[in-house]
Order: structure tokens, then C-alpha cells, then sequence
């Protein structure tokens, strides 16, 4: 500092640092705490009153047993799948519904709504829907002579349809981001775009979708941390079943706490927690950097 | 009765000084205006006396007080800000009482001064209206309304007419002045539009660079500027300029001479230059004349014809150019040679630092 | 032909909305219509008879009135912790958009984490015990307060952001002490983002099923979430009743839509465009 102020700041601020108080204090009693002590305990056999030290034993077990080596890649699998459907998916239906179409308010609404339903409401009614012989899903299909799979039953196919429903409920929370980030899109580069005679293709594949990256950004990274942070929607539908054919890592780390395996129940928080670093904090790196290049 | 006096004032972000050394004292009931160019300091300088800004080091004395600590609503001061900073959720009756409730004034009190203060400004029938229910000129009325319900020793404005149009600006400004032949307060006004400056002004002060320039009424700005830089800021359009050098000393008469002009005797401070030095000659765009035994030569490289004056850019035989305001309208075509006379009594001269060589008064 | 085509378009994309969308929530109330026997057949038929009320008072009756236990829970928790969220993370916006220094890095580091990285389940359980906290219905509601802020502040922050601070100085010339300047310029202004963060946060905690899964167990302090998981196990026989509860639960974000849908679409899409 140049020159020491005169005038001492002794005056109470505008800007009072203690606002931030109350809430850092809860969130790092909560949240902040919790956290670093994994870094602990995932290293020690523990049963909430001991612990002992073990080294990466937790880990090199997570790493070893086969059905939480299929929990990592299912939880990864998760993800992949419902962000990429859920992009898919979302930028189709948000084309639709900000194109001229009759009934826009409605179809919005029902796109919408099932974002607001109870989770574990949704993953009972599907479980029932998804009933091999009296779902309905598959009753439907019979109608129409298609013999329905084991939507939940078959070990193959039970992540992948936990994974459809999850779409199916998130994918109005993706269609309304990709909304507002096309009617964002100034409609000189359409006009540009007609007036150099481009198709409704060209129209799409060089304006709509470079000028809705930062929607595409969001909706992957909003959708691939939900996929890999997924439980509840698991747990209501197959508990992880059938075997260990649709677990994941959060539904591992709920199953070990169950059983009493603390240690190794945290050892899973550090594990999801490396595998967000390691995926989304490049993953954004990599979606803002293009944006940036537009 | 509040005068200000500024004492060596400092201000410095971190390491940036921003305010660099200002001496100044403004007495009760002027009307004294800050101009400079963007980022010279004028706001910050208002934004110090308003008390949003430390004051790094020196003194400032509001009245007979040494507010340097003291709080902001303590200084008896009110301040109209550039975006007016209307409170949106407020309407225009609430904004201008919000200080006066603030200050735990009774009901009655602040109502009949409320009122009064829309009186003053003819807006009684905007007072249940929320911000956005009004025009920019009528904005400005409730913000200037805001400040005058207060009763303060010391208005403050930041640029209040910037972001009006033209028109309405000129109004404004003669309210301005109007307001303040009614009610005799000390007001300090921020701008950097020389108009502005030169009809409002009991006092101007010129700042560059965090550093005060010349203060003083606005035609002796015009007439006698202190230096280069308040010559050139002050006045529209700009003052000429031409390096010269000094052929002969007669008294108080300097003569001088340059490759554009022949020579020109102008009465100056002849104590501080001698024989052969070159100096910087200012000459008004005004105080030039078509004479066909003048002793500037130019050619005409563009032509304004505006009826009651023609604006001439002229290129002088050195390359350099010239802005020229002919009075009445004169037919030029380009190329023509042009033969004009320069008016020696406004002529200024300039030293190497920039400092004038006036003639003592 | 524009017309025409965007007419077959649109009559297209109902049809489709609601096969897909639509029947689902038609099955779920068809259900909680019928009869035991009749749901049991689970499939898509209209009911035979009227038993929603039946239905409705078995749900809320059953195991000594849990049902409205858990409405009575999850309402606290939801009313309790979203009215903490809106003023701890309207406090911390504010200050954050308005004060520059170098803690401004660190803190917006630690939301972004807060927003990405799952919370470490046993040792917080851990901790909760250590300090009370744990299977408490004040416990669970700092638990929510403290997943949701990140969000929270987010919204606020990006919205005291676009307040000109000329407001803030206008106020302390106007004599404004510095709480003058948060509770009676800022916060009124804030009501739109407040109406939002109420709404979305709303939701959200009524919907949580994990965070009480596992920081609240037991009965008494069941959330309708919980409630309606147990039931699950408990009536795998009795579809009727499972769905009643299902629609019963569905109400209140329903509610919440009905009247707040563009608070709802302007909050998610702007916190999520933020984060």
C-alpha cells in the first residue's frame, strides 16, 4: 500500500461481512465439515464411535469386488445416457414448442409438470407401469403385437429403463432452458440466414444450434451431475436389482451404511466425489471454452 | 451558512492516486461547477464531499465542520445523481420523503414538506406514481425533489442532466438556475458539457489528471485561460493552436512570427520570454476574419454552412489545420485561398509547460 | 399450407404429449379410484364404483394418522428452512455482489462445489450426532438450508448484481444506516427472486426423499416422501391405497404449477444458466 488512509474505516459497513455468518456457519457445520472428515474416514474401518486407520484398504475393495466395480461403470453409464437423451430430447421439444404450433401453452405445461412430481411417486408408478406381464407399458405394446422385455426384471436392460423414466421427468426441466436460451437468439440471424437462402437444415445446423451452446452447456452439466449423484429414483424402482444389475454408486453408499460398513460407505462419497471432479470439472472447462469461441 | 474548504485533499485506489492535491474554497451560495474530461477526478472529488468516498489524506470542511469522518447524512449535503436512483418500489411521494423518515421526522412535518417540494417542482399530481410511471424529465424532477426536501447547506449533482434529450435539457437547466436563485443554497455541479458549465456557473473549476486546473468565473476562463489544457477544454469549437517564435519584445508587446503567420504583435507578460523562444500561440476560431490584407494564408479543405455562421477547416502552408467561424453565411468553395486577419487582443501565448503569458491585468 | 401443416404438427405433438405425459397421471388417479381387488389387476380401465374416499381415509388413517404426521413434518420443513434460505442467502447475495475482495474467489469456489459435489452422508450423520442434531426435525430442516443455499445465493447474487448501486448510495445520503440500505431498499426490490427461490426451493424440499431417508428415520418424524416409501412395502397388495397416496402427495406441486408455473420456469432456468 502506497499511503496509509488517514481516516480510519472505523464506520460500520454498508456491505456488512457478517451477513455471510449465519449461512457459513451452517453450511460449513453441514456441509463443509462433513466433507473433509470423509477425507478421514474413508481410510478407516469405522463404526461411528472408533475407527482405525486402514490406508486405501476401502478403496483397493472398491476397486476389487466386481458388483461395485458394475456400480462405478453403471453410474457412469446413467449419466451418459440421460444427459445425452435429455439434450436430444430437450432441444427437439423446445424447437416444437417455440415454433408456431397450436396448443404451445398446454404442450409446455405437460412437458413440464412431471419436474415438480414427487420422485419416489414417479418411480412407483412406473415401477407398476413396468410390469412385465400386467404393466400397462407392455399390455400397450401387446396390443399392437410387440411382446414387451423384462422392463425392471431383465438385468441387461433394468438400468437403462430406470434411466428412461429418469428422462422422462427431467426432460422438461431441459426443454425450458433450451426455450429460454433460443428465444434468446436475436431473429436478425434468421433473417440473415433467409436472406442468403439457407434450409430450415442449414437454418438449425449453423444458427439454432451454435448460438444455443450455452444451453447445451447447462443442460449436459446440470443433467450429468444429477446422473451421477442418482438414488432416489433407483432406490424406488429396483433397489439396485435385479442382483447388483442397476446399482449405483450413491444406492452402493446407502446399501454399506445399511449394513454398517461406514468406512467403506465414505470411501464411496470420495469415489462419486473424485469421479464428478474428474468428469464435470473438465467437461465445463470444455463446453464454456467453446462458448467462448463463438 | 455553509461554504466549503478543501484542504490538500488526496485520494488513491491502492496504489492509483486519483485526487492529487486539491486546494479549493467555495463560499456560501456560489454555484460552482467541476468540468473536466472523463475520468479527470470531478466525480470523485463530488463523491468525496458527499462522503461515499474515503478521503485518503488532507481536509474537508463543510461549513464550519471537519467532516473528513463524518457520516454522509451528518453533513448536511444531498446529492442528484446522474441515473437519478429513484428507489422503484417507491412511489414519488415515498422517495422524496424516504430520508425524512429515515430522520424519525412526525408525519404532518414531512408531508407538508413533501408537498412543498412538489410544488417547487410542479409535480404534485406525479406523487402516487412508482418510477416507472414517468418520463426522464419528470424522473429528474423527483430526484432533484429528493434533495431539495432535505433542506441541506449543499446540493451536490453528478452529471443530473447527461441523460436527458436536448431539448428538455436546456429547460432543465434553466430550472437549475432558477432553483437556485430561490432558494441561495451552495451547489456543486459535476459535468463535462462546457455549456452547461459556462451558463450555470458562478465558478468554474477545470480538473485534468486529478490535479485542479484554473477555478475561476466562466468568461475569465474564456478570455484568460491559465494554461493550455483549460484553453483548449474550454470553448467551442477549440482553440487553434500554432508554435511561434518571438521576433521582437516592445514593452509589454511581443511580436511573433511562424512559417502560417507573418506576425502578430499581442500583449503579453513580456518578463517571462526573451528574443528567438518558441512559444505556443492560441487564437479562437471566432476571432479570426476574412481581411484581404490579413496575415494568415490558408486553403479551404471543408465547409459547414449552418446560415447564420460558415465553419471553415483551413490547411495552413505548415501542413497544419484550422478551424475557422465566419460570421453569416459565405459561399467557399474547396481549394480557395483563403487571406484572414487575427484579432492580436484575444491572442494568448503559451510558454514550453504550457503555462500562459498573459499580460498582468 | 402453413397453417395446415402446423395444425397436423400440433394435433401430432398432443397426441404424442399425452400418451406420453398425460396417461401416466390418468392411471394414477384412475387408480386411487378403484377398489383392492380391481387395482390389484393394474391395468388401464375406468373404476368400478367410487372409492377415492374410501381410499383417501384408509391412507390417512392408517398407523395412528401417520399421513398427516408426515404432512404436518414436511410442511415445517419446507415453510421453516425455504423462509432461512431466503433471507441467510439474500444476505449473503447482496454483500457478495456489492463488496469486492479477495474472499469473493474462495466463496464462489465453495458454491460452485456445494452445487456439484454429493454430501458425505455418515460422517454428517456423524457429526449431527455429535452436535443433537441427528433424526431432529430442526436438524433436518439446517440440513436443507444448507444443500439449498448454493442455489439460493446464486439467484440472489445474479439479481443484486443489476441493482444500481447509485439505490445504495441514495439511500445513505438520504440518511440510511447500513441495515436501512438491506431491509429497506434491497429486499424490497428482491421480490421477484425471492417469489422464485420460495417456489423452486418449495418443491424441492417437499419432493426430498433422501436427505430424509437418511437424517430422519423413525416413525414419529416420517416426511410424506418417507411415508410413501414405507407404504410401498406395506401395501404391495393394496395398488388402490398406494396410489391414493401417491395423488394425495401430488397436490401440492400441482397447487404450486397451477399458480406459479413462470416463477418456477424463470428460477430453474436461471439458476441453471448461472451455474
Amino acid at each position: 500500500m502506497a499511503s496509509a488512509p488517514t481516516t480510519a474505516r472505523s464506520r460500520p459497513s454498508t456491505y456488512p461481512v457478517w451477513f455471510f455468518l449465519p449461512a457459513a456457519i451452517i453450511y460449513s457445520a453441514l456441509f463443509l465439515a462433513p466433507t473433509f472428515a470423509s477425507l478421514y474416514f474413508s481410510l478407516t474401518r469405522w463404526t461411528l464411535f472408533n475407527s482405525v486407520f486402514i490406508g486405501f484398504e476401502n478403496f483397493a475393495q472398491f476397486f476389487r469386488e466386481p458388483f461395485l466395480i458394475q456400480g462405478l461403470m453403471n453410474t457412469v453409464m446413467y449419466a451418459v445416457v440421460t444427459s445425452s437423451l435429455k439434450v436430444v430430447l430437450g432441444m427437439g421439444l423446445a424447437l416444437l414448442l417455440t415454433s408456431n404450433i397450436i396448443a404451445r401453452g398446454y404442450l409446455r405445461s405437460v412437458v413440464f409438470f412431471p419436474v415438480l412430481v414427487s420422485t419416489v411417486g414417479v418411480g412407483i408408478t412406473f415401477t407398476v407401469l413396468m410390469h412385465p406381464t400386467q404393466g400397462m407399458i407392455n399390455q400397450g405394446l401387446a396390443l399392437i403385437g410387440i411382446k414387451g422385455p423384462g422392463w425392471l426384471t431383465d438385468p441387461r436392460l433394468a438400468l437403462y429403463s430406470v434411466a428412461l423414466v429418469d428422462v422422462w421427468k427431467g426432460v422438461g426441466l431441459a426443454t425450458v432452458i433450451y426455450i429460454a436460451g433460443l428465444v434468446a437468439i436475436p431473429r436478425d440471424y434468421y433473417e440473415a440466414a433467409r436472406i442468403d437462402g439457407a434450409t430450415a437444415w442449414q437454418n438449425f445446423w449453423h444458427v439454432t444450434l451454435p448460438l444455443s451452446r450455452p444451453a447445451t452447456a447447462t443442460v449436459i452439466t446440470l443433467s450429468f451431475i444429477g446422473g451421477l449423484r442418482t438414488f432416489d429414483l433407483i432406490w424406488a424402482m429396483t433397489k439396485g436389482g435385479p442382483g447388483f444389475a442397476s446399482d449405483t454408486v450413491a444406492s452402493v453408499i446407502y446399501k454399506q451404511y445399511q449394513a454398517g460398513f461406514y468406512g467403506l460407505s465414505t470411501a464411496g462419497n470420495v469415489v462419486l466425489f473424485v469421479l464428478i471432479g474428474i468428469i464435470v470439472v473438465p467437461l465445463t472447462m470444455f463446453l464454456n471454452r467453446k462458448q467462448g469461441h463463438e | 451558512m455553509a461554504g466549503l474548504e478543501f484542504k490538500a485533499l488526496h485520494k488513491t485506489y491502492g496504489s492509483v492516486p486519483v485526487i492529487k492535491g486539491v486546494d479549493l474554497s467555495v463560499d456560501h451560495g456560489e454555484f460552482v461547477v467541476f468540468v473536466g474530461p472523463s475520468g479527470c477526478g470531478k466525480s470523485t472529488l463530488l463523491r468525496m464531499i458527499a462522503g461515499l468516498e474515503d478521503i485518503t489524506s488532507g481536509e474537508l470542511w463543510i461549513g464550519d465542520k471537519l467532516c473528513n469522518d463524518v457520516e454522509p447524512r451528518d453533513r448536511g449535503i444531498a446529492m442528484v445523481f446522474q441515473s437519478y436512483a429513484l428507489y422503484p418500489h417507491m412511489t414519488v411521494y415515498d422517495n422524496v420523503g424516504f430520508g425524512l423518515k429515515l430522520a424519525r421526522t412526525d408525519k404532518a412535518e414531512r408531508d407538508r414538506k413533501i408537498r412543498d417540494a412538489a410544488r417547487i417542482l410542479q409535480m404534485e399530481a406525479l406523487l402516487d406514481r412508482k418510477p416507472s410511471q414517468l418520463s426522464g424529465g419528470q424522473r429528474q424532477r423527483v430526484a432533484i425533489g429528493r434533495a431539495i426536501v432535505r433542506q441541506p447547506e449543499v446540493f451536490l449533482f453528478d452529471e443530473p442532466l447527461s441523460n436527458l434529450d436536448a431539448a428538455l435539457r436546456v429547460d432543465m437547466r434553466m430550472e437549475l438556475a432558477k432553483l437556485h436563485q430561490d432558494l441561495g443554497a451552495t451547489m456543486i455541479y459535476v459535468t463535462h458539457d462546457q455549456v452547461e458549465a459556462m451558463t450555470l456557473a458562478d465558478k468554474i473549476v477545470v480538473l485534468n489528471g486529478g490535479v485542479v486546473q484554473q477555478v475561476g468565473a466562466p468568461i475569465d476562463l474564456y478570455q484568460r485561460p491559465a494554461n493550455l489544457f483549460v484553453a483548449g477544454f474550454i470553448g467551442s469549437p477549440k482553440m487553434n493552436f500554432a508554435e511561434v517564435t518571438v521576433q521582437s519584445i516592445d514593452g509589454t508587446m511581443a511580436t511573433v512570427t511562424s512559417k502560417d503567420i507573418s506576425s502578430v504583435s499581442v500583449a503579453a507578460d513580456t518578463s517571462r520570454m526573451s528574443v528567438g523562444d518558441t512559444l505556443t500561440l492560441g487564437v479562437r476560431p471566432h476571432h479570426l476574419t476574412l481581411d484581404a490584407s490579413g496575415t494568415l494564408v490558408g486553403g479551404v479543405s471543408l465547409v459547414e454552412r449552418l446560415g447564420n455562421e460558415t465553419n471553415v477547416s483551413l490547411k495552413l502552408p505548415s501542413g497544419a489545420t484550422w478551424l475557422v467561424v465566419l460570421d453569416g453565411d459565405h459561399n467557399l468553395r474547396g481549394s480557395q485561398a483563403l487571406q484572414l486577419a487575427v484579432d492580436s487582443s484575444t491572442v494568448v501565448l503559451f510558454d514550453k509547460t504550457g503555462q500562459s503569458l498573459l499580460a498582468p491585468r | 399450407m402453413k397453417r395446415r401443416a402446423s395444425i397436423i404438427g400440433g394435433v401430432a405433438a398432443i397426441a404424442g404429449s399425452f400418451v406420453v405425459f398425460v396417461i401416466p397421471f390418468i392411471f394414477i388417479i384412475l387408480m386411487a379410484f378403484k377398489d383392492k381387488p380391481q387395482s390389484a389387476l393394474r391395468d388401464f380401465s375406468w373404476p368400478q364404483g367410487f372409492h377415492l374416499w374410501d381410499n383417501l381415509v384408509q391412507v390417512v388413517t392408517t398407523r395412528n394418522w401417520m399421513m398427516i404426521t408426515a404432512f404436518i413434518n414436511s410442511a415445517l420443513i419446507t415453510v421453516i428452512s425455504v423462509t432461512l434460505l431466503v433471507v441467510l442467502a439474500a444476505m449473503v447475495g447482496f454483500v457478495l455482489a456489492r463488496r469486492k475482495t479477495r474472499m469473493n474467489g474462495l466463496i464462489e469456489f465453495l458454491i460452485l462445489a456445494g452445487l456439484m459435489i454429493p454430501p458425505a452422508v455418515v460422517p454428517t450423520i456423524w457429526l449431527m450426532q455429535g452436535l443433537k442434531l441427528f433424526g431432529t426435525l430442526h436438524g433436518m430442516i439446517l440440513i436443507e438450508v444448507a444443500y439449498n443455499l448454493p442455489f439460493s445465493i446464486i439467484l440472489y447474487r445474479a439479481f443484486v448484481a443489476t441493482i444500481p448501486r447509485d439505490l445504495d448510495e441514495a439511500a445513505i445520503i438520504d440518511g440510511a444506516r447500513p441495515l436501512d440500505v438491506f431491509f429497506r431498499i434491497i429486499l424490497p426490490m428482491l421480490w421477484p427472486v425471492t417469489v422464485t427461490n420460495i417456489v423452486v426451493q418449495s418443491v424441492g424440499i417437499f419432493n426430498d426423499f433422501t436427505n430424509p431417508l437418511y437424517y430422519l428415520p423413525g416413525n414419529q418424524n416420517a416426511t410424506v416422501q418417507l411415508t410413501l416409501y414405507n407404504f410401498q412395502s406395506q401395501y404391495n397388495t393394496s395398488y388402490n391405497l398406494l396410489f391414493t397416496n401417491i395423488l394425495l402427495i401430488t397436490v401440492p406441486p400441482l397447487i404450486v404449477f397451477l399458480f406459479f408455473n413462470r416463477q418456477i420456469v424463470a428460477g430453474m432456468t436461471a439458476g441453471a444458466v448461472k451455474g
